[in-house]
């Protein structure tokens, strides 16, 4: 299902934005070059407008543009992504007024991934994925078999509190509203809560041990937004930059740190791996830490200060006084 | 057109497919024998365990390349201790084991060759030329290529053998051996498990090129591209166009099969320590940092660099793009860029 | 295969492994400016000592354990070799390293590479020199190469310019360079000071006034990026070919033999086709990637 309304709307919004010379830019999805695929479109140009879609693979958090195209932005933002403009909004690396919100409610993501496993063939092979509110109909050699959506969608989606933006300057219509289950999207993280710790660090150990340290976690990361990262200091050297387990978990271990109250669980991180390391794991972990002992969800305030650049009177620790 | 055999005149071989294993065990008293494999949770090259056959099912090419079987991506180069008289430098052990590489695919071994030109190119690198004279290649045609393969543009396709040792097409129940190179033939000489291929065979295998050469739908048309490239060097419009979406992590160079760029680093502990070589990127900004400029900071300069790198640059000096349409670059880019595309909008003339 | 010619290129080396540095020992230190030294250097191998020749322009490797490799152009003359030299401004890990260094250290050399100064083209010639900053050593190793064997070249120029007096780097040899009557040497600098005598003006404006002949001469560049984009137009101006102007690069290197492939400006490897090159050969992409 294309979502042709919602189209429509979003590409009439995005061309007046432009016309009426109230944005420099337009950030949306179009069509990718693979099947079933969206790539992230940045244009000045209007002709460009109609290539704008909305549709089951819109996967990219696009706010990871925000901090290096200059000028107003038009963004196409979903739920997720509006908290981590939201969050780059406290945290001053974009200011409110320069941004123009394209609000998606947002249904959940399709997670090709999970597509290919079910249908036994990679996506290329597939002749269509539509999506029917909560089911999912995938069609291979003109048989189609239908699946709960709930078995297709990324696992962050399926988790997901707040698929609808409550930050925007214009909200589209939902498509059709997010299928949750809270249980499969905690699935991975429970089952390492019940491992014991030497049994769970042999296990990032090996996952790590396949990390080529490509830095795609940390560039698709619209938190991770530091001109110079850490691990790109010489001196001092906080991690030898070579892909052994150890550094390159040292590495995803503090950039954890270093995002914590500002991850939205987009879930990009575990997306682009190339090598299918589970880093939601992590990030998600820190995501139910930071509200356990904060009470505290990213991107929710946008006059809010940063978590960790705020100290109260009442926080626990005094070591600040 | 796909390319036919070696065109030499020698009788080829059939093997089947159900023979496979007892095959790789002959081999494994010779060689480490690699295969396609998940073991370790990626696609890649690992060692096979003796039993697990369950690669052979598999019609596509690994996530990462067989070239981090020769350059991985992290390699220790030698280390250094220090006492009384001062350092000693060691060269780490070199086992010299011979390795099998079985199931390489036509792109990737074609990239192994463009990979040799460099690291002997005036200098030798020790490291990845002993591992190379060491590795004997298999290769497996592929017969279900990916929508983002285009080898047939960069003088491929998808059963080419002209770099391989021995070469695999798929037939059915079997597979047509042909022996490329002396190695090769070696390699075959005590095979009992192997029959004569017939005509029936031999026909059988030039329609399954056909078949896959067929299969490939992306199109890259390379015509003149290096003077294409040579004239919008300074057509900044154009790159800043190309480059804005990507977002500058390593996944393209680093899972390309022919990127070898490469970091050296020390580590140092107490008095011993180690030098390193380990994979990098030119998408990185650090990549050309000085300590009081960067030429490459802005990042439509460094997609530039790679872009011409691997189909201006490297045909100057060795004659070869450097590329050979794996597509891998294109399935794992997180934002979905695409060189084809990227090249296809490539202005024919720039604007004055 | 590149098309470079490499044989007249030395080839020392360690253990048969090109990436395997000799060790090196510091004899002496001397502090140019606060941010520059000067290393004079010996093997520890008195025999490689003995058999170690170099052409001027061409650059080694050099190793602080532990830390990393950086790479300096030989400042030395070959016709001087007794010893290396180069000098070395702190402004990174392994500089700032080799800075805390004390005499009797080791380090580690990998070299000689790249191609050096084409000393037959610039047979019979005037030569001028022109170098901005620390880019005086790059040049020195020729410099006192060609001044060994003057007779074999007819008109010397330097032009040398720094930001302020205190910046001057090499003060012994422009000392004796300004003091041999067989060349001709300007010193200038962007400020003065107080006691600053001299001319004033960015060295591509000296230049112009300077305006050496372009007649049967070489020009020879080195200084920081920004100089030498702006001297290459000057010297196009007083009748320069293309050919006629050579300069000596720098970019961030790691290997040195053209196999990392991170010094490269288009085809061309500054560690492997240079460092040395002419203007016609980089002009097209000077301006963007250097």
């Amino acid at each position: 299902m294309k979502d042709g309304n919602i189209e429509q709307k979003l590409q009439s919004e995005a061309r007046a934005l432009l016309e009426q010379g109230r944005v420099d830019y337009i950030i949306g999805f179009e069509v990718g070059s693979l099947k079933f695929t969206t790539t992230p479109l940045i244009t000045n140009n209007i002709a460009d407008i109609d290539r704008l879609v909305i549709n089951p693979f819109i996967v990219n958090n696009l706010s990871v543009y925000l901090t290096e195209v200059k000028g107003r932005v038009g963004i196409v933002a979903k739920g997720c992504d509006s908290r981590s403009i939201v969050s780059l909004i406290q945290d001053k690396q974009v200011a409110r007024e320069d941004v123009v919100i394209l609000g998606v409610p947002c249904p959940g993501i399709i997670d090709l991934s999970k597509v290919e496993r079910l249908a036994g063939k990679d996506r290329d092979e597939l002749d269509d994925i539509t999506r029917n509110g909560d089911r999912v109909v995938i069609t291979v050699d003109g048989n189609g078999r239908e699946f709960p959506a709930t078995e297709v969608l990324f696992d962050n989606c399926l988790g997901c509190d707040f698929p609808t933006p409550k930050e925007y300057d214009v909200l589209l219509d939902v498509s059709s509203p997010l299928v949750s289950d809270k249980a499969a999207s905690q699935e991975k993280l429970d089952k390492l809560k019940g491992m014991a710790p030497e049994p769970r660090w042999q296990f990032w150990a090996s996952e790590f041990d396949r990390c080529v340290l490509c830095y795609a976690c940390r560039n698709v990361c619209p938190a991770c937004f530091c001109q110079r990262c850490f691990v790109e200091e010489s001196e001092p050297q906080w991690i030898l930059p070579v892909p052994r387990w150890q550094d390159s978990l040292m590495f995803q271990v503090v950039r954890n740190i270093h995002v914590a109250g500002r991850c939205t669980d987009c879930g990009e991180c575990e997306r682009a791996c190339p090598v299918n390391i589970p880093l939601r794991s992590l990030t998600r972990e820190m995501y139910d830490l930071v509200d356990e002992l904060f009470h505290y969800q990213a991107g929710m305030d946008k006059e809010a200060p940063p978590l960790l650049a705020a100290y109260e009177a009442t926080d626990a620790e005094d070591f600040i006084r | 057109m796909p390319r036919t055999s070696s065109g030499k005149k020698v009788t080829n071989k059939t093997v089947n497919k159900k023979d496979i294993a007892q095959l790789l065990n002959q081999w494994r008293q010779e060689f480490a024998v690699l295969v396609p494999s998940l073991a370790t949770g990626v696609a890649r090259l690992a060692s096979w365990d003796g039993t697990d056959t369950s690669f052979m099912d598999w019609y596509r090419n690994t996530v990462i390349p067989p070239k981090a079987n020769l350059l991985p991506p992290v390699e220790e180069m030698f280390s250094f201790h220090k006492d009384g008289e001062g350092y000693h430098i060691e060269l780490p052990p070199s086992d010299g084991h011979q390795q099998l590489i079985f199931g390489i695919r036509p792109c990737d071994a074609k990239a192994l060759a463009i990979l040799d030109m460099t690291f002997k190119d005036i200098y030798e690198d020790p490291y990845y030329l002993s591992k190379r004279s060491n590795t004997i290649l298999v290769g497996l045609g592929c017969t279900n290529p990916y929508d983002s393969c285009f080898c047939t543009s960069l003088g491929s396709s998808p059963t080419d053998s002209t770099d391989v040792d021995l070469m695999l097409t798929d037939i059915g129940a079997r597979f047509l051996v042909e022996e490329i190179t002396d190695k090769g033939k070696e390699l075959m000489a005590n095979i009992s498990l192997a029959e004569e291929a017939t005509e029936a065979d031999e026909a059988r295998a030039q329609a399954a090129r056909e078949a896959a050469y067929n299969k490939v739908t992306r199109q890259l048309d390379t015509t003149d591209i290096g003077q294409k490239l040579l004239v919008n060097f300074d057509n900044q419009d154009y790159w800043e166009k190309i480059a804005a979406k990507c977002i500058s992590c390593g996944i393209c160079t680093f899972f390309c099969p022919t990127c070898y760029c490469f970091d050296i680093n020390d580590e140092l502990v107490k008095n011993r320590g180690e030098r390193f070589r380990s994979w990098d990127s030119c998408a990185f900004p650090l990549y050309t940092k000085m300590p009081m400029e960067n030429p490459r900071l802005e990042k439509w300069r460094r997609v530039r660099q790679k872009v011409c790198h691997k189909y201006e640059f490297y045909p100057i000096d060795f004659k070869v793009v450097a590329c050979t349409g794996c597509g891998r670059c294109i399935r794992l880019c997180p934002v979905n860029w695409d060189i084809t595309q990227a090249l296809a909008n490539l202005p024919a003339k720039v604007r004055a | 295969m590149t098309a470079t010619d490499i044989s007249h290129r030395s080839r020392f080396l360690a253990q048969g492994n090109v990436y395997l540095p000799h060790l090196a020992v510091i004899k002496k230190i001397v502090d140019e400016t606060g941010d520059t030294k000067t290393f004079h250097l010996n093997f520890k191998d008195d025999k490689l000592q003995g058999e170690f020749t170099f052409n001027s322009g061409q650059f080694a490797l050099f190793s602080v354990f532990g830390i990393g490799e950086a790479p300096f152009v030989i400042s030395s003359s070959p016709t001087r070799s007794d010893h290396l030299e180069i000098t070395v401004r702190r402004v990174g890990r392994v500089t700032n390293a080799l800075h805390r260094l004390g005499v009797n250290a080791e380090v580690g050399f990998r070299g000689p590479y790249g191609n050096g100064f084409p000393l037959d083209l610039l047979s019979g010639k005037n030569l001028v020199f022109i170098a901005g900053g620390i880019g005086l050593s790059p040049l020195r190793s020729l410099i006192w190469n060609v001044i060994d064997n003057r007779d074999k070249y007819e008109n010397i120029d330097i032009i040398y310019g720094v930001r302020t007096p205190a910046d001057l780097c090499l003060k012994y040899d422009l000392e004796s360079w300004n003091k041999d009557k067989t060349l001709d040497m300007v010193t200038t600098v962007d400020e003065g000071d107080e006691s600053w005598i001299g001319r004033v003006g960015v060295v591509p404006a000296i230049l112009e006034q300077v305006a050496p002949s372009a007649k049967n001469a070489v020009a020879i560049v080195c200084g920081p990026p920004i100089m030498i984009r702006f001297t290459f137009p000057v010297l196009e101006k007083l009748g320069f070919a293309p050919e006629q102007m050579l300069t000596t690069l720098e970019k961030r290197m790691k290997c040195g033999i053209g196999k990392c492939g991170r010094c490269n400006i288009g085809n061309l490897y500054v560690c492997r086709d240079g460092p040395v090159f002419t203007y016609a050969q980089i002009k097209q992409f000077i301006s963007s990637e250097y």
